[in-house]
């Protein structure tokens, strides 16, 4: 286990965002978090980064949350005059990122044109790209990302899939929240499914079926017959 | 691998990148060549036609003060950017990393945000050392003019107005962290200062603790300074304003941390800088660095009125607004402060502007007791004040030293040169400067 989520709550004054939220992620392991809109997907990842105070519950972890887990927030434009290739530079200065990754992370994301374009005037595919360079780039042993496919086409999705999937396989673990049940299935190993701030369930797919009680294998069937 | 670089270094280079591509900082850099232009041009052409009175006859030469008929006007231009200007650079720079949403990944970098703000503090107060610029300009265009320059009066000034863009700047941070939204940052620092004019409208109609207060307000401060004099409470003062002012603005970027807790934290801070706000205010330790010692008596009664040991208490029977009782202010009591700081001073009236007072028996006069010595008096200049004391003392009045007094430094000479630099030369570098420098650092 890397890390062990137990009782996490949040309220936004009367309306509470999280409610005793369990669940665990393994090293190494592509963790979806799936979730319609506003089921407090982002919240979490913004509880678990430190980036939101939580009201109540524990992280248990070996490492401290700054060797533990980065997170990457979904809609942001990070300096948004400064340029990509900067960006990076920076994320390997001062986020002590692995500046070996730099050209392979560029290549696999298909940021080379980009790297002199200042990130404000970047489309949102692009500059989901860029924050995803930018999170790849990291050294965290888990990494957060919020809604990793939005605003990508179909093509890119697919080549960033492939991207992520890569330094899965190198051991970095990968927590994605995920409202797109469909792109979740084809690409994460297991699911921590999330339900008006509550967790429904937790697992493989086949496993989420047994708890659902249904003999479907597919996703979106077992995640509505849990929430 | 990784950078070997610290990360302080990298925020600090960012920090720097993010003012040389923020529009407002180049506004001000702008505007400061006009500004200063417009103030070192009138006061110059003031300065020539009070020199060409051949005027080094009594009462002239503290106005042909350099300090007082150049740089205070020159400078004051430096007042207006730190009020109107500045707090757009700074809130820019702190309230933009919340906006665009890199706070939240630079938290996680796991640096303390004392470190943060105080990289941005740096960074703000270089970028204010630029704008600085045109007025260093103004000081060689009076050199090549023939000029005169006394070094630790134009320091002292320059100190004043640094403080200030310092204290624009804490107060400027701590809106943008308490805020969502950098136009509400805006209003609240605009609001404050425009507060600290309300202390001084109070001060001079109500005296008392208001008058006090006043005393270490950004204006009255940058005053002090305009006159050669350093202060150790007011320079303090200022300086744990700006440390209270960065230090909310660190509190309150801890997005991570509850309210309530944030709340905790600025609470205790806020009693901590009051309290050394308090122990700053008895600090007494003043310099009056002015080449024409406009704050201080001559030398030799500075030395004499230092013989006197024993308590002296004046009780001035003068309202807030009367001219006399500022008279009285600047041109004695300030300065008798500085020498004895132990004198304590009284101001007792019954109305703020004290004209319907001028019937009322006692109106005007001014009582000295010196260790239960007691004498009246209704002068308010400096002599006046003086000679009180020294009859009280049963001090023989120092000789005056003509020799020693501020003759001032005439000089008639028109402001050559200084429009074309500060109207056309100044605002063309900074525009060819800002779109290089725009373009280079994106």
């Amino acid at each position: 286990m890397l890390f062990e989520v137990q009782g996490l709550s949040k309220r936004f004054g009367q309306i509470a965002a999280l409610s005793e939220v369990n669940f665990q992620v393994r090293p190494g392991e592509v963790l979806g978090l799936i979730g319609p809109n506003g089921a407090g997907k982002s919240t979490l990842f913004e509880c678990l980064a430190g980036v939101l105070p939580w009201d109540s519950g524990k992280m248990h972890a070996a490492l401290g949350r700054t060797e533990l887990l980065f997170y990457v927030p979904d809609g942001i434009a990070p300096w948004p005059s400064q340029s990509v290739g900067w960006a990076l530079d920076f994320t390997c200065g001062f986020l002590r990122g692995k500046r070996e990754l730099r050209e392979e992370v560029i290549d696999q994301l298909d940021l080379r044109g980009l790297l002199r374009q200042p990130i404000g005037t970047l489309s949102k595919g692009q500059r989901k790209r860029a924050l995803l360079a930018i999170g790849l780039l990291t050294p965290q042993a888990a990494l957060l990302i919020d809604e990793p496919f939005e605003g990508l086409d179909l093509r890119q999705a697919r080549e960033i899939a492939a991207a992520l999937r890569v330094h899965a396989a190198r051991g970095r673990t990968l927590f994605l929240s995920i409202h797109q049940i469909s792109d979740a299935a084809r690409f994460c190993d297991r699911f921590v499914l999330l339900s008006g701030g509550r967790v429904c369930g937790e697992g493989t797919v086949a496993e989420l079926a047994a708890l659902a009680s249904t003999s479907s294998n597919d996703l979106e069937e077992v995640f509505l017959a849990l929430t | 691998m990784r950078s070997r670089r610290p990360p302080f270094l990298w925020l600090l280079n960012k920090e720097c990148r993010e003012l040389i591509v923020s529009r407002a900082w180049w506004v001000l850099l702008l505007a400061m060549g006009p500004l200063v232009g417009v103030s070192f041009i009138s006061a110059v052409r003031t300065y020539g036609e009070v020199s060409g009175l051949n005027g080094t006859s009594a009462g002239v030469g503290e106005a042909l003060s350099p300090l007082i008929g150049v740089w205070a006007p020159t400078f004051s231009a430096c007042e207006l950017a730190a009020v109107f200007l500045l707090p757009f650079v700074a809130i820019r720079l702190v309230a933009g990393d919340r906006q665009s949403g890199a706070l939240k990944l630079e938290l996680q970098q796991g640096m303390s945000t004392f470190a943060r703000i105080t990289a941005k503090g740096i960074v703000l107060l270089a970028g204010w050392a630029v704008a600085m610029l045109p007025p260093v300009i103004a000081i060689v265009l009076w050199k090549s003019y023939g000029g005169t320059v006394y070094a630790p009066e134009v320091f002292t000034l320059a100190v004043g107005h640094l403080l200030n863009a310092g204290l624009t700047i804490g107060l400027a941070a701590a809106m943008s962290s308490f805020t969502e939204h950098p136009s509400t940052a805006a209003i609240l620092t605009l609001s404050v200062t425009v507060g600290t004019w309300i202390v001084n409208f109070f001060g001079a109609v109500q005296g008392g603790w208001w008058e006090r207060a006043a005393g270490y307000t950004p204006a009255a401060m940058v005053a002090e300074f305009q006159h050669g004099l350093l202060r150790l409470d007011t320079s303090l003062v200022a300086v744990l304003l700006i440390v209270a002012g960065l230090g909310l603005s660190a509190i309150w970027m801890r997005l991570g941390m509850t309210p309530a807790r944030r709340t905790y934290e600025s609470i205790a801070l806020c009693g901590a800088a009051a309290v050394g706000i308090a122990a700053c205010t008895l600090l007494t330790p003043s310099w009056d660095l002015s080449e024409s010692r406009a704050n201080s008596f001559p030398e030799a009664d500075e030395m004499a009125l230092r013989q006197i040991h024993a308590p002296l208490a004046i009780e001035a029977h003068l309202a807030p607004e009367d001219p006399r009782r500022l008279d009285l202010e600047h041109h004695a009591l300030s300065k008798l402060r500085r020498v004895i700081p132990a004198a304590q001073v009284r101001y007792v009236s019954s109305t703020s502007i004290g004209l319907f007072e001028q019937t009322r028996a006692g109106y005007g006069e001014i009582w000295y007791n010196l260790g239960g010595k007691k004498s009246m008096s209704r002068m308010t200049t400096a002599e006046g004040v003086l000679e009180e004391i020294y009859g009280l003392a049963g001090i023989k009045p120092p000789v005056e030293n003509d020799e020693k007094e501020f003759r001032g430094h005439p000089l008639a000479v028109p402001a050559a040169g200084a429009g074309p630099i500060f109207y056309a030369a100044w605002p063309g570098l900074v525009l060819v400067c800002g779109m290089f420098a725009r373009r280079r650092f994106r």
